[in-house]
């Protein structure tokens, strides 16, 4: 059984990829429009409060998953969750750096097995090193009962 | 229902519920924007069928956007802060869905929401669940 004291130790809050980005007005809107958004700040590429909506920030996604020496857990992965904080409004068009790190790792015990969960957290900041937003990708792993 | 200040919100109040598009027009769409277009596990039942899933899926993100789209309509002048969506079952696309919200704190020194948010089938199965704080403006 992985023992996650010892990945927690080893793995957590080291940073592991860092990506540049530039996200795309366009995409950004219909991404908005095809939630339901109907504000225009994230619907109309034109007005001059436009920025990026959370989901197109939730679907920014890093070179690496985990870090590269992380050990294979085996089971089934599975997309757990996304959070988004947002600090500062982002405007699509700007280059945009995200640093990642595991931020958690933890367990939870059921009747079907243990499942464990890795949360990589992206930090997003500006070409000044302004820290504009925050996402977490939660990750869910289905131990496999031999492991 | 709408709020636009702090002063309007009342703790327990739900947001007027929501049924959002889940049609493949929607979620290929979506998926294109994003880049999870290809697989046809966004866009195409049969083709996610062949993958074992057991039809065309709503990327978990436009879950999130389905959210956000009823606070941003709910308090116009709301800025979400935070949230966080945790996708506890697949949402199925064509298939009906209703998005709610329940005011669950309110922090009027700092003009501060918190909501309990959940998309739910049409069984009533909570298929996410997640938080949001949004701040809204004080009453002037």
């Amino acid at each position: 059984m992985t023992d996650i004291d010892d990945l927690r130790s080893k793995f957590l809050d080291l940073e592991f990829d860092r990506t540049g980005f530039v996200i795309d007005a366009e995409q950004s809107a219909k991404v908005a429009k095809a939630s339901g958004e109907t504000r225009a700040e994230f619907t109309d590429t034109t007005d001059p409060n436009f920025e990026a909506c959370a989901p197109i920030l939730a679907s920014l996604a890093s070179g690496r998953r985990l870090p590269i020496d992380f050990p294979t857990l085996g089971g089934i992965s599975m997309d757990g969750g996304k959070a988004v904080a947002c600090i500062k409004p982002v405007r699509p068009g700007i280059k945009l750096t995200g640093k990642t790190h595991l931020h958690d790792i933890y367990a939870k015990s059921g009747r079907s097995g243990r499942m464990i969960f890795l949360v990589s957290r992206m930090q997003l900041y500006d070409d000044s090193g302004e820290h504009l937003a925050t996402t977490d990708s939660r990750q869910v792993i289905r131990e496999r009962p031999d492991k | 229902m709408t709020v636009q200040t702090i002063a309007d919100v009342v703790f327990g109040d739900e947001i007027t519920p929501w049924q959002p598009d889940t049609s493949l027009q929607a979620t290929r769409s979506f998926a294109e924007a994003v880049g999870y277009s290809g697989s046809g596990r966004f866009e195409d039942h049969g083709k996610a069928r062949a993958q074992g899933l057991p039809g065309a899926l709503v990327p978990g993100i436009m879950g999130m956007g389905f959210l956000t789209s009823m606070i941003h309509r709910w308090a116009p002048q709301g800025k979400i802060k935070f949230i966080d969506t945790v996708f506890r079952a697949p949402v199925l696309a064509d298939h009906d869905h209703t998005v709610t919200a329940v005011v669950t704190d309110i922090d009027e020194e700092n003009g501060e929401v918190v909501l309990d948010l959940t998309i739910q089938n049409e069984q009533e199965e909570t298929r996410v669940f997640g938080t949001a704080t949004v701040h809204l403006p004080a009453a002037s």
